[in-house]
């Protein structure tokens, strides 16, 4: 539970905003309250004789409570949403920037865009933390003493009785539910993995099941354990369902105390309190179901990746040197101490403006190598050079600003073309349409670009233009020749394309990269690639290969 | 990126369109599921009427002054109908899951069942994962649809009407007031010039605009850090989610007064009831008062089915998107034709291709272009030609994974057209570029060829495999477990599985797609000797374009740009 404050520590600059909600939602509640009670009050008392309240009175009191209630509501309702949806920006701006901060440890870097996606249901899990828990407990605690106060008044153990039964239903079954749902949500999240990984074994694998024919066994497979996560979910669903019915019993119970001690009273207050604990209970009926434990768990998943320590920065950046020559000195790295090396006293040498190819197998530690350059890890041991200077010695973002990376894990955003292409420039500076036009056309996608009816403003992505892989990938490299980057580190940026689609995509690398450094990692050459250097990397060693 | 405009994309104005028809025919076929939910809903309204009825009665016996002897009937009644309703609202909602459940699992197969049926050609467009999250994510959130959504669309006439019948029977000038209140309610939706469907759909698209925005920089957090922008992003996307809050704002300022109609409709239910009650109390004309108290306590159980629909509404605006996902999945490819199906003899199969025409993608032109050539029983053929000149699309079609467009192809003089999918599998083995190892240990990954077969038969197809040098390292040996989170295999490694996997089928016909591509030259020797084991006495198809070509004596055919490069014949 320690991450749910976590969490809303953040929330501290929109305290106020949130306050408000939560002040307006009681005072509506307060009204509904009074609603009910006078009108329990107004036809007890008539019914006794009209003695207490003159109709008149009454008939003011109730229009004006209704009308109250009503403009309360609305404002409640306005109040509560505009505080969610700061709190909502407050919470994702937070996380997007913690993430950024820590996409060093390699999170983002190898292709982890579903374990990314994964954490935003996480934090969308955190969107009922204020309108589902927080309001309604503040309601709760506002209620407690209304009903200590105002049926003390007229009998102490009946009040006792009740708030014993409406803290049971308010704080002591939510809780309960919550450590429930703390518990089974473990247990649904590791179900979901399995249905998923057997879902992307079936899927990554369509061609070994229909070449095996075991499209019936897969199926079986899923729905196993497609079984086995409703089988969790129905555990939950139950024993939410009866926190909820236990609930719902203790203000029954309370409505039966007023009941049974009203008898033989005669007392028109009685009938009011009566409708009081109706309208009390069933405000805060809400509470046992929210599923609190589950979004404390997805807190706590939120905070791991985005609230870790963070890397130390070299402090302060030494001046970045005038050349660009890349050099490898022993360099040593592991993922993990208890993961195999994978570059073993690697050293390499990359003059400046040389194109140079790095071959190996996949798992070789090719990508590493760019990892390492652009400071996303450093090594054990050894050194990377940069124009003689060690990087270690840099800024992070010094030293990305000299490399333009390209792989296929390069992301091309939903937005349009003219976004996409200004990622390629320093934050915050702007490029006339020529040198847009210009970085298409080196990467020749001018002509596709130009035929749009949108043109550089067409949306990409989700409900926007599609590109086709190789066109997609084209942009990226636009991207990349748009900035002044004197290096490009180019991952497998074909991965994925076809053979024709690959050889354009080089023969526009070919021209446009002119005057740069290209360090391009790949599993082979097509043959469109030209090159001044080819090293295959061996085991964990760049090794002269012929070219 | 520093565009803090959330613009709608263009295209997206009509999102929902596509998925209408597809999720009422869904809607229909599960309405049969939430009927239980929907009956025990009703009985838990019965019981609340119940209830009422005997806490009016108690409340009017207290009223009168009477003591607790007389009014035990009532008081039990209220303690018992309120355990009973305890006990139906359980079952309410586990109905509702159950009703959820059954959709879930119709929906999940259905999706995976056309998956599976399109085949591999689906991944030539879509990558795996996203068609996972689909299976997975995008049936998970129609859940609500399901389970919450439609049981209380059934109870929301059906509970107000029960209701007010009750009251009609007591009273039935406050059924008519009930009656015109509850109309009060569509009616000032009406006025406030929007449904409160339509707005709840607009607060909703909007919200998942910005989702969308958010996924979309947080899956490419990589490019926007490397690029140096990620300060320049954060405040954008701040930008970005106040802006839009500004807006939705507005939009829900409006949707709110839809609301606020019911809110008033319940204030003017109980504020006419109850004045209407005291004055006929203060001047004798209504001499019940049990009554009065009865019809006060229904008016929240008249509104409760309505506030219960209101609330499962966002359930039903969740489905949208989902809908949209699933209802984009292929139909699945037509039935295999009615031929019977053809008895292909099981050892030494000839292949022959006739005229044989593919295309992938119009834009590209044809992948295969008029390929004819005959394979005898038992011999091999070597597919020579650089990527991308058909060698692949030739193995594809082979597989079953494709039809050819035009011309025949046939397995001992069998058009391949009259086979169906399971007697095809059962004559090919394949070994592909990269085997996909599934998340399970090495044995079970060979058995995948054959489930069948004893444990000593995967044993042999492994050291048959040369797997033995490799289990010998590994902690678990044969049970060690591969694939997703398990321990990483090689790509030669991977490869000798794959052989095993063959070996274990023991199939006539042996498709090699490029199986040594990926591997660097020790390597690929020792798996090109495990193939050339292979390959003894079956029909073997290679498409490759390295050195494994020389690794196999056989008759060589060069494709190029889809066409069988003539003059380069027999080797």
């Amino acid at each position: 539970m320690s991450a749910l404050f976590r969490i809303m520590a953040l929330w501290r600059p929109q305290a106020g905003w949130m306050v408000a909600g939560v002040v307006l939602s009681l005072a509506a509640l307060l009204a509904a309250l009074l609603l009910m009670t006078q009108a329990g009050f107004t036809v007890g008392a008539a019914a006794l004789g009209g003695a207490l309240v003159a109709p008149v009175g009454a008939a003011v009191a109730l229009r004006s409570l209704g009308a109250l209630r009503i403009v309360l509501r609305y404002g409640e309702r306005m109040a509560t949403h505009d505080a969610l949806f700061r709190a909502l920006a407050a919470l994702r701006v937070w996380f997007f920037r913690g993430l950024a901060a820590r996409a060093a440890g390699g999170l983002g870097f190898r292709r982890a865009g579903d374990v990314l996606s994964r954490l935003v249901g996480d934090i969308e899990a955190l969107d009922i933390l204020y309108i589902r828990i927080l309001v309604p407990l503040a309601g709760a605690a506002l209620l407690l003493p209304v009903l200590a106060w105002v049926i003390g008044a007229v009998d102490v153990a009946l009040a006792v009785v009740v708030v014993v039964l409406f803290a049971l239903a308010a704080f002591g079954l939510p809780l309960l539910a919550a450590r429930i749902s703390w518990r089974e949500s473990g247990r649904i999240a590791g179900a979901f993995a399995g249905l998923r990984i057997a879902c992307l074994d079936t899927l990554a694998g369509l061609r070994e099941v229909r070449a095996f024919g075991a499209e019936g066994r897969m199926l079986a497979t899923v729905q196993g354990r497609e079984a086995g996560l409703l089988a969790a979910q129905h555990s939950l669903a139950t024993r939410a369902a009866l926190a909820g019915a236990a609930a719902f019993l203790a203000g029954q119970a309370a409505l039966l105390a007023v009941l049974v001690f009203a008898l033989g009273q005669g007392n028109a207050a009685l009938v009011a309190v009566a409708f009081l604990v109706v309208a009390a209970f069933e405000a805060v009926a809400i509470l046992p179901r929210v599923g609190a434990g589950h979004a404390a768990r997805a807190a706590g998943r939120v905070l791991e990746v985005a609230d870790g320590p963070l890397p130390q920065a070299a402090m302060p950046p030494a001046p970045m040197p005038a050349g660009s020559a890349i050099r490898f000195d022993g360099v040593y790295f592991a993922w993990a101490a208890d993961r195999p090396k994978v570059l073993d006293g690697l050293t390499l040498d990359i003059p400046q403006g040389s194109r140079v190819a790095l071959l190996g197998p996949s798992g070789a530690g090719k990508s590493t190598l760019a990892a390492l350059l652009l400071k996303v890890a450093r090594p054990q041991e050894g050194r990377i050079l940069l124009g003689g200077t060690d990087i270690a010695a840099l800024g992070d973002d010094a030293v990305r600003a000299r490399c333009a990376w390209l792989s296929q894990a390069t992301h091309l955003f939903s937005d349009t073309i003219r976004a996409n292409l200004a990622l390629g420039l320093p934050p915050g500076a702007t490029a006339d349409d020529s040198r847009l036009w210009a970085a298409l056309e080196a990467a020749r996608l001018a002509e596709v670009v130009r035929a749009l009816p949108q043109g550089l403003d067409t949306w990409l992505g989700e409900g926007g233009l599609g590109l086709s892989g190789g066109q997609g990938r084209r942009l990226a490299l636009a991207r990349a020749l748009l900035s002044d980057a004197p290096i490009l580190v180019l991952d497998e940026p074909c991965a994925g394309l076809d053979a024709a689609t690959e050889r354009e995509f080089f023969q526009a690398l070919n021209e446009g990269a002119a005057g740069r450094t290209v360090l391009l990692i790949a599993h082979r050459l097509t043959g469109a690639e030209r090159l001044d250097r080819i090293w295959r990397l061996s085991a964990g060693r760049a090794v002269a290969a012929a070219g | 990126m520093d565009d803090s405009d959330p613009r709608p994309p263009p295209q997206g104005a009509a999102p929902h369109a596509p998925a209408g028809p597809w999720l009422r025919l869904r809607l229909r076929a599960a309405r049969r599921e939430a009927v239980p939910a929907a009956a025990f809903g009703l009985l838990g309204i019965v019981a609340a009427i119940g209830q009422a009825v005997c806490a009016a009665r108690a409340l009017q016996l207290a009223l009168d002054g009477a003591g607790m002897g007389e009014a035990v009937g009532p008081l039990l009644g209220f303690a018992g109908l309120a355990l009973l309703r305890a006990g139906l609202g359980v079952l309410f909602e586990r109905a509702g899951f159950d009703a959820g459940a059954a959709s879930r699992r119709r929906l999940r197969s259905e999706a995976l069942g056309a998956m599976l049926a399109a085949g591999p050609a689906l991944l030539r467009r879509h990558h795996s994962a996203e068609l996972a999250t689909v299976v997975v994510d995008r049936v998970e959130a129609l859940e609500g649809l399901f389970a919450r959504w439609l049981p209380a669309a059934m109870l929301a006439l059906a509970g107000p009407v029960l209701v007010v019948l009750v009251v009609l029977w007591v009273d039935p000038i406050a059924a008519a007031i009930l009656a015109a209140v509850g109309l009060l309610v569509p009616a000032a939706m009406g006025l406030a010039g929007l449904g409160a469907a339509a707005a709840a759909r607009r607060q909703f698209t909007a919200m998942t605009r910005l989702q969308a925005r958010f996924v979309d920089r947080v899956r490419g957090i990589a490019t926007i850090v490397l690029a140096g922008h990620a300060e320049a992003e954060a405040q954008a996307l701040g930008r970005a989610a106040h802006e839009l809050r500004r807006r939705t704002l507005k939009v829900l300022s409006l949707a709110f007064l839809s609301s606020a109609a019911m809110d008033l409709a319940f204030a003017v239910g109980i504020v006419v009831l109850a004045l209407r009650y005291a004055a006929g109390l203060a001047d004798g004309s209504l001499v019940r008062p049990g009554d009065a108290l009865l019809v006060l306590l229904l008016v929240p159980e008249f509104f409760a089915p309505l506030r219960g629909f209101a609330a499962a509404y966002q359930d039903r605006s969740h489905a949208g998107p989902a809908a949209e996902a699933l209802a984009a999945l292929p139909e699945p490819p037509p039935a295999p034709p009615a031929l019977p199906v053809r008895n292909v003899a099981a050892r030494g199969v000839a292949v022959a291709f006739e005229d044989v025409c593919l295309t992938w993608d119009a834009s590209r032109g044809r992948a295969l272009d008029g390929v004819s050539f005959r394979v005898p029983a038992g011999e091999t053929l070597i597919l020579t030609g650089p990527s991308g000149s058909g060698k692949s699309s030739v193995l594809e079609i082979l597989l079953g994974f494709v039809r050819p467009e035009s011309g025949r192809v046939t397995l001992n003089g069998a058009d391949i057209a009259t086979l169906v999918p399971a007697a095809q599998a059962r004559l090919v083995a394949w070994i592909g570029q990269r085997p996909v190892l599934f998340a399970s240990s090495i044995r079970d990954n060979i058995r995948f060829a054959r489930p069948e077969a004893s444990d000593a038969e995967v044993e042999e197809a492994a050291r048959f495999a040369r797997l033995d040098p490799v289990l010998a390292t590994l902690p678990q040996g044969l049970d060690t477990p591969v694939g997703e989170g398990g321990y990483g295999l090689s790509g030669g490694q991977a490869q000798r599985v794959a052989i095993a996997r063959a070996f274990l089928k023991n199939a006539p016909l042996l498709l090699l797609d490029e199986p040594t591509a990926h591997l660097d030259p020790a390597t690929e020797a020792e798996v090109l000797d495990g193939l050339r084991r292979l390959a003894l006495g079956r029909t073997v198809v290679l498409a490759s374009h390295a050195a494994a070509a020389h690794a196999f004596s056989g008759r060589r055919l060069d494709l190029r740009d889809g066409r069988v490069q003539l003059g380069r014949g027999v080797a």
